[in-house]
């Protein structure tokens, strides 16, 4: 068990992703063949993979900025994403408030729950830390499910499926298609400004030795907690533009321990604690996923998902650094060090 | 020259018989989705089974207009996975007609992708009122809505029941049980209204999650308010965990009625072994007096019944009967009126059927609503003639008891006796 | 009050049943600071067997245990082999994946292999114990002295024999032990396995009172979780206390509340003692906030 066969996870100066902070000749093409894709017109189908594959990398990298850069890996940011859609819902389909502003209200009060989770596991560490988040997800959504006069209870709350631009619902999926690669975008570029800033490195400091931080003058409850609401009231974000694209809201799905190892497992399968990562392990599972349940749903019984999962274990046991790392070693061979 | 002649001839021929031929084989697509992984695929796959013997059944015959019926499956394992697959059917294969989807929350999800894309949606089973409620257009559910299932429970206590338990029925004490999904919570809310409008007070009436391990807490508080009817929606799962801890805690009623798939799906006998005899089911019936029957559905019914207990190598359920007669009138009654197959026309014809009871396998009629319905102006594509009995298990099999039109059997085993004589 | 006497002992019986399913994981816990999450699948699979033992030999469930425990062993030995042990010198977040990702995998296995169907045994008492107005399942009761023997034995086992003691080295100082000559690795290979087989018995116990079906561990791991937590992580007694703290909160919140909201006062009540007791009741000093594998 040498030091080497032990990946780090901060991130490192790598050929193809360049230092904390700022944006390789990788990310750009990345981004590019992102809009071209967006504006081709590909088969509807196809565009639904790849709009679902913004919307998770975008989920990813918020939860990244929980897992990855704060150390805080949580699998109750489902409750997060429960929030803020059902924040946005209830205000346009109750009280006729267009989902652009309710989207913000609904990550504000994502950033609450997040902040509130925080102080709850303030002295939590590893997987106590992971296990209070899964519960405190499970009471979200007891609560969701029983509250409902507000939630509309295990019933749901559907959006009527009339295209509006006030009320963000569109007729074509170019449109939800480049909202997504829009969220995506711009997690991405708070990632990299994370990256580059003083909290970022507050973070990573806390992270790597919390008493070291706290010795230097962090204060490791204030960047935990920050770092949460940050992560939440973006998961919040994308969680209102999946009801706003789905236009039907379930509890039992919104708020699930499925869908919050699904926002834990991208970054992890992708690279935690880098930017590009969670967008590349997105870009990987999300049409994987997918395809493998069209493809093989109707002929085997769970047969797709016994692939799927298999495939998963491989890639953690033999990738444990995630593509980004894979890849990193792949453009360094032979390179000196 | 007899020679080309001859190979003309033959080519000709050939050449139509190809285009001919490629004209009827050009199948009807029709998307399929229900869930045949997770926690509700039971149920899914007898569906599918069921449905997979209609079309069998309808392509023997020739098929529709000549073309005949093809199923593309989509997995809808939860809502979610739903909404996706109905997405890729409808823009992947091309799919112009839905059809499933079992569960409520999932029958709301498939509908609500349908809609978006103008899809012609044909509801076989899901029941909660905000199916039809939503102001689509393409939706059509055809099986009952909640509030017929709660109908027929409360229905048979006051015109039945009570007489046999010899209380007025105003003196019912009436105890309400429901799981919080949306299925168990619809119903429930159906039952609360329509005991309320009849002028009954429930004693008992509380929600629980369908996943509980320990029902000792229910099982005694309903104990505690002894009631003399209980009315009990549930899952399979949490339904033998009610009855085991019934039996364990003692707890006698003189009347239990279950709704639906928990207390209709036949592995409860499996389960709790002949204690489930003098249990009532208010659901879809398995299996209707075929005295009601038009005579060319009795021909089908007979059939239907046969292939499937071939198959399965037992009786379908009540929910399995009612996709078989959904699907059936879909092919024998919708398609065969259409010329372009578009979803529109599809609906135009769908709203002019008017079908009285025992047109369908399971008994049922067909008139939908078309925001006309006095009690919900909103409502469209609900089945108004949907039939929802209420049928008993015996010892030997089951018997559907209610309503007497229905009826192959009397209600036996009122009261229900204690645990001790079971 | 005999609806209170019945409810706290109906919590107890019920909770000790969750800490003998709970034991299995929390000693793992204890020994190589993993968390399974495939615990609920394990679970699973044991109650299949125990399923099919009965429903093929006819025999009694209790009696299957024999068969099943070894069974559950040897099936841990193979997970470990296969996937726990080369997860373990990597970060602690990738045995946490591949033990998810095992357990979806082991989930639809099942589901092809035994579809969906609800497999159920038939009713081995067929009278509760009856004391006034108190009702007593015998097969509830014998689940709770099981999970009394089963949790003096392994306490005696690690106080007293070799391979306990060996264990308890572990714990405390992984390196030192294995310069001590402990074999570190075939420790961790036999508690895992160890706590599978323990697994493999509560199904047995199990298998009287609920039906299996692929997704039945989904119903329990939660519980599970919780239970470990509130003992104290790796701490034997503390998963029986628990386990028994979860089935009372959960009887009577549900009587008491609303039957809805049971699993809710569960949750909140693991929250509440990671507020004010992270290291669960009986835990090890400073387990909960130093970092694991790190």
């Amino acid at each position: 068990m040498s030091a080497e066969t032990i990946p780090s996870l901060s991130p490192r100066r790598m050929a193809w992703f360049p230092t904390r902070g700022r944006i390789s000749w990788f990310e750009i093409a990345l981004l590019l063949i992102a809009c071209a894709l967006v504006v081709s017109g590909m088969a509807s189908s196809l565009q639904d993979v790849l709009l679902l594959s913004f919307l998770f990398g975008g989920l990813a990298l918020a939860w990244n900025i929980a897992g990855g850069y704060a150390g805080l890996i949580s699998f109750g940011h489902s409750a997060f994403f429960g929030v803020g859609a059902y924040a946005s819902t209830i205000l346009s389909t109750r009280y006729g408030i267009t989902p652009w502003i309710g989207i913000w209200i609904g990550a504000l009060i994502a950033a609450m729950f997040g902040a509130v989770l925080a102080l709850i596991c303030a002295r939590l560490r590893g997987p106590f830390f992971i296990l209070s988040t899964l519960a405190f997800a499970e009471v979200v959504r007891i609560g969701a499910l029983n509250w409902s006069s507000l939630t509309g209870g295990a019933e749901g709350l559907s959006i009527m499926p009339a295209p509006s631009l006030i009320g963000m619902v569109f007729a074509s999926k170019a449109a939800y298609a480049a909202l997504m690669l829009f969220y995506l975008v711009a997690v991405f570029a708070i990632t990299k400004g994370l990256e580059a800033s003083r909290f970022g490195y507050y973070l990573f400091a806390i992270r790597d030795n919390e008493d070291a931080a706290g010795a230097a003058g962090v204060n490791p409850l204030l960047g935990r907690t920050a770092a949460l609401a940050l992560s939440a009231a973006l998961t919040g974000i994308g969680g209102s533009l999946f009801a706003q694209y789905f236009l039907y809201l379930d509890p039992t799905y919104v708020i699930s321990p499925e869908l919050s190892f699904q926002f834990a497992l991208l970054p992890a399968v992708g690279g935690l604690g880098t930017a590009i990562g969670p967008v590349l392990g997105s870009f990987l599972i999300t049409p994987l996923s997918e395809l493998l349940r069209s493809y093989l749903g109707s002929s085997a019984v769970g047969l797709h998902l016994v692939i799927y999962s298999f495939g998963l274990i491989v890639v953690m046991l033999y990738f444990p650094a995630g593509l980004a790392g894979a890849l990193d070693k792949l453009t360094r061979r032979g390179r000196p060090r | 020259m007899r020679l080309v002649f001859r190979s003309c001839a033959f080519v000709a021929s050939f050449l139509l018989a190809l285009t001919f031929g490629a004209q009827a084989q050009e199948p009807i697509k029709i998307g399929v989705l229900l869930p045949f992984t997770g926690p509700l695929a039971k149920n899914g796959i007898e569906n599918w089974e069921a449905m997979q013997i209609a079309r069998d059944m309808i392509n023997e015959r020739g098929g529709v207009n000549g073309r005949k019926i093809e199923y593309v499956q989509g997995d809808a394992t939860n809502p979610n996975a739903a909404i996706s697959e109905t997405e890729r059917l409808i823009t992947k294969d091309g799919v112009k007609i839905t059809t499933g989807s079992f569960a409520s929350p999932i029958a709301i999800a498939v509908s609500q992708a349908a809609e978006r894309h103008g899809v012609f949606h044909w509801e076989t089973t899901g029941a909660a009122e905000i199916i039809t409620r939503r102001g689509f257009k393409y939706t059509f559910q055809v099986g009952a809505p909640a509030r017929k299932y709660g109908q027929a429970a409360v229905d048979i206590v006051l015109d039945d029941l009570a007489k046999r338990l010899k209380k007025p029925a105003a003196d019912v004490k009436l105890a309400l049980l429901w799981e919080n999904r949306a299925f168990g919570k619809s119903v429930g809310d159906g039952i609360r209204t329509y005991s309320q409008a009849k002028g009954i007070k429930l004693v008992y009436d509380e929600g629980y999650d369908q996943t509980a391990t320990d029902m000792t807490p229910i099982v005694q508080k309903l104990k505690d308010v002894a009631p003399d009817v209980l009315i009990a929606i549930s899952f399979p799962n949490d339904a033998i965990l009610f009855q085991r801890k019934a039996k364990e805690l003692d707890f006698n009623v003189a009347a239990f009625i279950g709704v639906s798939a928990g207390y209709s799906a036949p592995d409860l006998r499996d389960s709790i072994g002949d204690s489930v005899a003098g249990i009532f089911v208010a659901d879809f019936p398995p299996k209707v007096n075929e005295g009601v029957l038009k005579p060319a559905v009795k021909e089908v019914a007979r059939e239907f019944y046969k292939r499937y207990e071939a198959k399965l190598k037992r009786a379908p359920a009540g929910h399995a009967a009612a996709g078989f007669s959904a699907v059936w009138a879909l092919f024998t009654e919708v398609l065969p009126k259409a010329k372009t197959y578009e979803p529109d026309e599809l609906r135009e014809i769908a709203l002019k059927l008017d079908l009285p009871e025992g047109s369908l396998v399971n008994g049922s009629g067909i008139k939908f609503t078309n925001f006309d319905w006095p009690d919900d102006p909103k409502d469209a594509g609900q089945n108004l003639r949907a039939s929802i009995g209420v049928w008993q298990w015996t010892k030997t099999g089951n018997e559907q008891v209610f309503p007497p039109e229905l009826a192959t059997h009397e209600p036996a085993m009122v009261p229900l006796p204690n645990w001790s004589n079971r | 009050m005999s609806t209170l006497i019945q409810l706290i002992l109906s919590g107890i019986l019920v909770g000790s049943v969750y800490a003998l399913m709970s034991i299995g994981l929390t000693l793992i816990f204890g020994v190589l600071r993993i968390v399974n999450f495939a615990h609920g699948e394990f679970l699973m699979i044991a109650m299949y067997g125990a399923w099919a033992f009965t429903h093929l030999f006819g025999l009694n469930p209790y009696i299957a245990a024999v068969a099943i425990v070894p069974a559950m062993f040897l099936f841990g030995a193979v997970v470990y082999w296969l996937v726990i042990n080369p997860a373990l010198d990597k970060p602690h977040l990738v045995v946490v994946f591949a033990t998810m990702a095992l357990s979806i995998f082991l989930q639809n296995a099942a589901l092809m292999a035994m579809t969906a169907d609800l497999r159920d045994i038939p009713p081995i008492f067929n009278r509760s114990i009856v004391i006034g107005s108190i009702h007593l399942k015998v097969e509830l009761l014998l689940g709770f002295a099981i999970t009394l023997l089963c949790t003096f034995a392994l306490q005696w086992m690690i106080r007293k024999t070799y391979l306990g003691k060996a264990i308890r080295a572990t714990v405390q100082d992984g390196e030192a032990a294995m310069l001590m000559g402990i074999p570190v690795p075939r420790i961790f290979l036999i508690t895992f396995a160890g706590g599978s087989a323990l697994v493999g018995l509560a199904a047995c116990v199990m298998v009287p009172l609920f039906s299996v079906f692929p997704s039945v561990g989904l119903n329990f791991v939660l519980i599970a979780f919780v239970i470990v937590v509130l003992g104290g992580m790796g701490s034997i007694e503390g998963a029986l206390i628990g386990g028994i703290c979860v089935g009372v909160v959960q009887s009577l919140s549900s009587y008491y509340v609303a039957p809805a909201f049971g699993q809710m006062f569960f949750f909140i009540l693991f929250l509440l003692v990671m507020i004010f007791r992270p290291n669960g009741l009986l835990g090890q000093q400073g387990a909960a906030t130093i970092g694991m594998n790190e």
